[in-house]
């Protein structure tokens, strides 16, 4: 907090303590640099300007004009009836429209940046001057960014990256759950609009089963999470100790045993298990000739007896990860506490539950959090296994019986093109995960002291 | 009193002749209850068993049951008169044969029943076998699990070989798949009637309507790409947010927490609208960028890892004049193999498992698929009959290569887990 207010006054203190060439660089960049001899640094920073003035008068002005456009015609209805002649003198849609705005202002942010790093670099070359230093050349900055500022080196390439395909799109998208971007709205047959929160009240509270599907299915998502974490955690912890034994000779085969069910690719084990599952598939046909059952079990195609079917098959698929994953951690565990138990009594049941849980509940803890996290979103598990069916009337816009939040969003952009909710509905799991992680990353010792470590 | 015999757990093998005699006695009462016939006791059904077998394998194996049966009783009065080493190794594998014969005749009592005159019409059911048999499958369990507490063997052992072949279930019948002559999803019997190598061959071979041997080579072209794309933004991510301290680092790393933090492909369409202006859709090259550009997103498991190496290496290493960029290259990255190592490994695999992103931005293009979307497209309701055996023979091929990577870089893949876990 305190730092924020520092850089604040930094940038009041240029104004008020930089001279007229360091003012000028506000307005023509760089300006303070190259009257000063830092003739390359000032002209880069011009050529932004120039390249940026460029931009904005050939698109990024009529971008922004859009983006407003689109925000500005928030009473829809009245203006719908000169759509026609709108849309055509505009010869534009709106999906367009808003990707354009959207990409214009972070041209914008990106500028505002150079242009505060502008003024600085204007201030520093005038104290510079005005003690009578040397003034470092750009040979000496190119130079500089393999050493004292490596960061800025280093991180440009990620960052951009993260930016375009990243921040970008998401940026996009988010903007889009406050527009009606729906089945009926499509551009560019159909100009959408800003809505405020309008896709969010229809998604929680209406009455046309949309709602009723968003909370039965987030109700699930929840369940499912919590399952299939605590399923796998579980499971892969004893199986961890099982093959932790002293006695079990032969450990390193058994592991590989399991990580084999790892990396066979899980689009291969799921859509393998799928086609078993079915009605006449393998495990049907298997469980009819052994006879243990006269007709085949509806594994997939009845609401609870899929949503079972899904836990245990993820089960299959994550038991082995939490084993590898717990294996490192139960050796750590100091074996003298594991002796005075046994000294005091204590049975394997009771040592396990008296030291081995907590010591581990304490470790994994943040593993469990981003687990959950994973969990809510599995896409893999959920749709390659079943599609999220079986199908239902019940629910709304294509969502079946074991749809979460992820899959239904898939279907929603994929299937339906209801992009308004889909991208609800991604805040919506956004907002969940985040305050989980919130509570859980804010009370582990590994956020608070990063330097343990060091 | 008995003898003490050392390294044998008396108290388990005072148990063992009592076990041995109980299921002794079981074998008498009814083994299976039919609603209709009436019951049948485990010696009549273990005889059945062996008529059954008869014909089909050479071992008469029911004759040698029945042996065993015999051999029992010996062995429970030579553990309780003269217990020894050689007497508990001998019901160690007595106990071992009952365990798998209880299992298998769970699995195959209904073609025993079949196949012998016992059976009555309308078939037999597992839900008819009697008390007696559970008891008895319950006892062989109990046994053998003794037989190795006197023996001083880990009883783990049991649940490890159950779980490994439950867990191994699935990839064994997907390679039977893949070898089956007779194509089609289902077929009406679980083993296939004649083997074959036709589906591999006609696999690679047979290009007219999917082009197996072209997607493994666009998916093995994208994975190398990114893997090397992205193993660089990580590791220059992590490096730089584990050992320089600027002002934007604190601010940088919760923001691309939270970035990560949005389900991963609600912005997937935007991506496409995105690289369709760059005019790259439907490329292997928007691929590579779509999974590589926001690798560095990831940089949290191999920064935990420059975390714990010393940052007096550094400060030597500045005193000695070599500048930040020196000692990532010189000093840093060559101490973190592990972490670079599990970063290639997972950028690698990414491209051969990931669907979703490949669909969006491939669409239509099936010239360009990668074999996970192209053995997706094998699976659809208009391919699948004809293409099942082929999809499998196909998922096997994809699977061999990842697996081989797998079981040689097991070690890093879990030390880097770990690092997950630490952090």
């Amino acid at each position: 907090m305190k730092k924020s207010k520092e850089k604040k006054n930094s940038i009041v203190r240029i104004f008020r303590e930089g001279d007229t060439k360091t003012r000028l660089s506000c307005f023509i960049m760089g300006f303070s640099d190259m009257a000063r001899g830092r003739f390359v640094k000032g002209l880069i920073y011009l050529l932004f300007e120039a390249a940026f003035i460029a931009f904005m008068v050939v698109k990024g002005g009529a971008n922004l004009v859009n983006f407003v456009t689109l925000g500005t015609n928030q009473q829809g209805m009245v203006f719908n009836e000169e759509t026609g002649i709108y849309d055509v003198s505009m010869g534009d849609n709106s999906m367009l429209m808003l990707l354009g705005g959207v990409v214009t202002l972070f041209v914008i942010a990106g500028f505002i940046l150079i242009w505060i790093s502008n003024l600085y670099s204007a201030f520093e070359v005038q104290r510079l001057k005005e003690s009578g230093a040397m003034i470092p050349g750009f040979i000496w900055d190119i130079k500089s960014l393999f050493d004292s500022k490596i960061h800025k080196l280093l991180l440009a390439l990620p960052l951009i990256g993260i930016v375009i395909f990243t921040v970008v799109p998401l940026a996009y998208m988010i903007l889009m759950a406050f527009t009606n971007y729906d089945m009926e709205h499509q551009p560019p047959g159909n100009l959408f609009d800003w809505v405020g929160f309008g896709t969010f009240v229809k998604l929680f509270t209406s009455n046309n089963g949309m709602s009723y599907t968003f909370w039965h299915v987030l109700g699930w998502t929840l369940i499912w999470a919590v399952f299939s974490t605590f399923t796998c955690y579980f499971g892969g912890m004893i199986l961890a100790i099982v093959i932790n034994r002293k006695g079990i000779k032969g450990k390193a085969f058994f592991r590989t045993m399991f990580v084999i069910t790892i990396a066979v690719p899980s689009f291969v084990t799921l859509m393998i298990v799928r086609v078993m599952l079915a009605k006449s598939g393998a495990i049907n046909i298997l469980l009819e000739d052994l006879g243990f059952i006269t007709s085949p079990l509806p594994f997939l195609t009845e609401g609870t007896w899929a949503k079972i079917t899904i836990i245990i098959v993820n089960m299959w698929i994550g038991i082995p990860v939490t084993m590898l994953i717990t294996t490192g951690i139960l050796t750590n565990i100091p074996p003298d506490l594991y002796e005075s138990a046994a000294i005091d009594g204590a049975n394997k049941l009771q040592a396990f539950v008296k030291i081995t849980l907590p010591y581990m509940l304490f470790v994994t803890t943040p593993y469990l959090v981003t687990n959950f996290i994973s969990n809510i979103n599995n896409f893999n598990a959920i749709y390659l296994l079943n599609d999220g069916g079986p199908a239902t009337l019940d629910y709304f816009k294509g969502a079946g019986k074991t749809d979460i939040l992820v899959t239904w969003l898939y279907k929603l952009t994929m299937d339906s093109r209801d992009y308004c909710y889909a991208s609800a509905i991604g805040i919506v799991i956004f907002i969940m995960s985040a305050v989980l992680s919130l509570i859980v990353y804010r009370n582990t010792g590994a956020y608070k002291n990063e330097e343990g470590f060091q | 009193m008995m003898k003490r015999i050392m390294g044998l757990n008396e108290k388990a093998l005072k148990r063992l002749p009592v076990i041995n005699l109980l299921m002794m006695l079981i074998l008498l009462f009814p083994f299976v209850d039919l609603p209709g016939t009436g019951k049948i006791s485990g010696y009549r059904f273990l005889a059945s068993m062996h008529r059954y077998w008869d014909h089909r394998l050479p071992v008469v194996i029911g004759a040698v049951y029945l042996a065993l049966l015999i051999t029992m009783a010996a062995l429970a009065v030579l553990l309780w008169k003269l217990p020894s080493r050689a007497a508990v190794r001998v019901s160690l594998g007595v106990y071992l044969f009952h365990a798998i014969a209880a299992t298998v005749i769970l699995f195959t009592g209904k073609m025993v029943m079949d196949a012998s005159s016992l059976a009555i019409t309308g078939g037999f059911l597992v839900k008819y076998f009697g008390a007696a048999y559970w008891l008895y499958l319950i006892l062989a369990f109990v046994g053998l699990a003794q037989s190795m507490r006197t023996m001083k063997i880990d009883t783990g052992y049991i649940v490890l070989v159950i779980m490994v072949v439950i867990w191994l279930f699935p990839i064994a019948w997907l390679i039977m798949i893949s070898f089956r002559e007779e194509s089609g999803s289902y077929t009406a019997y679980f083993f296939p009637k004649t083997f074959t190598v036709k589906n591999y061959v006609k696999l690679i071979t047979d290009t007219s309507r999917f082009q197996f041997m072209r997607w493994f080579m666009n998916t093995l072209l994208v994975a190398v790409c990114s893997c090397i794309i992205s193993t660089f933004l990580v590791l220059s991510t992590s490096y730089t947010l584990s050992r320089i301290r600027f002002a934007a680092r604190k601010p940088l790393m919760n923001v691309m927490l939270v970035l990560g933090m949005f389900p991963g492909f609600m912005s997937m369409i935007a991506v496409y609208y995105i690289l369709k202006g760059m005019g790259l859709s439907q490329t292997l090259v928007a691929l590579v960028m779509v999974y590589s550009a926001s690798a560095g997103m990831g940089y949290y498991i191999s920064k935990g890892f420059f975390d714990t190496i010393p940052r007096a290496l550094d400060e030597a290493a500045i005193i000695d004049g070599a500048t930040r960029f020196q000692i990532f290259t010189r000093i840093t990255i060559p101490l973190s193999k592990p972490i670079i190592i599990y970063t290639v490994l997972m950028s690698f695999i990414g491209p051969w498992a990931d669907f979703i992103y490949a669909k969006v931005i491939l669409g239509d293009d099936v010239e360009h698929y990668t074999v996970a979307i192209g053995l997706y497209t094998m699976l659809s309701r208009e391919n699948i009959e004809t293409w099942y055996t082929r999809f499998a023979a196909g998922a096997v091929l994809v699977s061999i290569p990842i697996c081989i990577l797998f079981i040689c870089l097991q070690k890093y893949y879990v030390e880097g887990l770990a690092g997950s876990v630490k952090g």
